[in-house]
Formats: C-alpha cells, sequence, structure tokens
C-alpha cells in the first residue's frame, strides 16, 4: 500500500533567551506572534502562551539554574494540523528532571490549604492542563520540552479534520 | 524586571470589606505587594478580602502559589476571600486549580460586596 508522505512542520519561529527573570514574559509574546496569522481562538492561545510562559520559567530556573549566561533555545513549527513549540535547556543531566511528570507531586488544594503541601509547585499542572501533548527529551546536557497543540479538531466535511480557528 | 510589574491598592468598600485593586502581573514576586496590601487591609479592621484582578495582565504558577498563601493566611483569620474580574482565561485557571472553591469567583464588585 503506498502511503502519503506527512510534510515536516515548517517552522514559524527560532530564538534563544538568555536565563534571567521575565524572559518567560518575552517568550510567551514572540511564541504568541510567530501563531498569529493562524488565527487560534482567543482562549486557545492564551493556553497555549500560559504553558510556553511556565516551561520557559522552568527552563530557566530549573535547567539552567537562573545562569544568565546560559540560553533558553525555543522553536515554534507548524505542521498544519498543530502547532509545536520546543523549549530547550541545559539542565539534562540525562534525565528529565524538573519535567519529569512521574516524580511531581500533583497539586492538592486541600492538602496545601491545611499544610501538608507547600504552596507552589503548579506549573507542571498547569503545563499539562493547558496543551493537547508534552514530551520530554533528553540528549546529554540538553532537555527539551515538546508542547503541542492542535489546530485542528475532527469533525469536519466527511469526517476529516475542522480548523479550530476563526 | 518582574518586580516592578505589580501594583496593589487597597481600600475600605465598606465597614468590614476591603478591596485590594491588582494591577499588572501576579508572581512569586508580588508576594511582599500583596503581602503588604493584605496586612493593610486587616489593620483597617477587613473581616471580609475582595481582590480586584480587573487590570490583571498576567498571572503564573508563582503567582497561583501566592494566592494559596494568601487564602492560608486569610482562613487562619476567618476573613472569606472573594474575587472579580478574572479573563476567562485565568477563570478556567481557578477551576483547574479548585482557587475558584476556596474563593468566591464574582463577575464585577457590586456582585462581590453582595455575595
Amino acid at each position: 500500500m503506498n502511503r502519503v508522505a506527512c510534510p515536516a512542520p515548517r517552522r514559524l519561529a527560532s530564538f534563544a533567551l538568555a536565563s534571567v527573570p521575565g524572559s518567560e514574559r518575552v517568550a510567551l509574546m514572540q511564541v504568541a506572534d510567530s501563531v498569529a496569522h493562524l488565527n487560534l481562538p482567543p482562549q486557545r492561545l492564551n493556553k497555549l502562551k500560559t504553558a510556553v510562559a511556565e516551561v520557559t520559567m522552568n527552563a530557566i530556573e530549573h535547567g539552567n539554574d537562573n545562569r544568565a549566561d546560559l540560553a533558553v533555545d525555543i522553536e515554534v513549527f507548524y505542521s498544519g494540523t498543530e502547532i509545536i513549540v520546543t523549549v530547550t535547556d541545559h539542565g539534562g543531566c540525562g534525565d528529565p528532571g524538573w519535567a519529569d511528570e512521574d516524580d511531581a507531586e500533583i497539586p492538592d488544594l486541600d492538602r496545601k490549604l491545611s499544610g501538608d503541601q507547600g504552596p507552589g509547585g503548579w506549573g507542571l499542572f498547569l503545563i499539562r492542563h493547558m496543551v493537547d501533548g508534552m514530551k520530554v527529551t533528553v540528549e546529554g546536557e540538553r532537555r527539551t520540552v515538546r508542547l503541542t497543540m492542535r489546530t485542528t479538531v475532527p469533525g469536519g466535511q466527511a469526517g476529516g479534520l475542522r480548523h479550530i480557528g476563526g | 524586571m518582574d518586580k516592578s510589574m505589580t501594583g496593589m491598592g487597597v481600600r475600605m468598600a465598606d465597614r468590614l470589606t476591603s478591596v485590594i485593586d491588582i494591577r499588572g502581573d501576579v508572581t512569586a514576586a508580588s508576594e511582599p505587594a500583596l503581602m503588604a496590601a493584605y496586612e493593610e487591609a486587616s489593620r483597617q479592621g477587613a473581616q471580609r478580602l475582595v481582590l480586584n484582578f480587573s487590570r490583571l495582565e498576567y498571572m503564573n504558577s508563582g503567582g497561583i502559589g501566592m494566592l494559596v498563601t494568601l487564602l492560608v493566611r486569610a482562613n487562619r483569620q476567618h476573613q472569606p476571600l472573594a474575587a472579580y474580574g478574572l479573563s476567562d482565561h485565568y477563570r478556567e485557571i481557578f477551576e483547574l486549580t479548585r482557587l475558584d472553591e476556596a474563593i468566591g469567583i464574582y463577575d464585577d464588585e457590586q456582585s462581590a460586596l453582595a455575595g
């Protein structure tokens, strides 16, 4: 059976940010600018922005240890059906570290209010709930978090895909 | 950068209720400003606190953690918390984190004060 080759995702943006407080705001704005032409509904775009900011903040604080000389590298791609954002830091050390969902304690408001859990720890929880997919890969010291957000949903004509945007 | 992007104002809306007007960002760096606003409201005799988010620009996980800290402190003093002015996006985040179960969410100040 012949298979149709999938085109490689098209790169929309590629940039590096210093690991300093506030870079996460720059990241979310640049990612938003790079996907603006895709006309994501505002609510989906806000979710993507929140996820990008959270991943970038973790990359700065936990991946690069707030070292301004270490960059966080961000790339944005569009496959035709989904937006892909990759955020790479230098804190891989052979394991997913801060991005390891198996290690992360699930934040529970009741436990936080009773003092059983600290007040923080919402970052990974938010990321998971804001995007359609999150995957972590580690190559040496380079840890990459790959976020995906669909721009189409099933249910278009003839069972095809329907664009989510306006 | 982010420290200068937060502003807090406190005003008594009625005899028992203080409104904390939040401007700009709510992040971990906002904690000193928010806690100072809370202490000011408590000094004024507030038995109930309303957070005005209508001029919120950005909130992250650190800001959510800070709101949990505020909730813990307010709960200890038996001061209920309410909020208004949240965008749909941040309302959804309040629902995800279940903050909406601990903080009464309203559309506007009038409803929040009446609640």
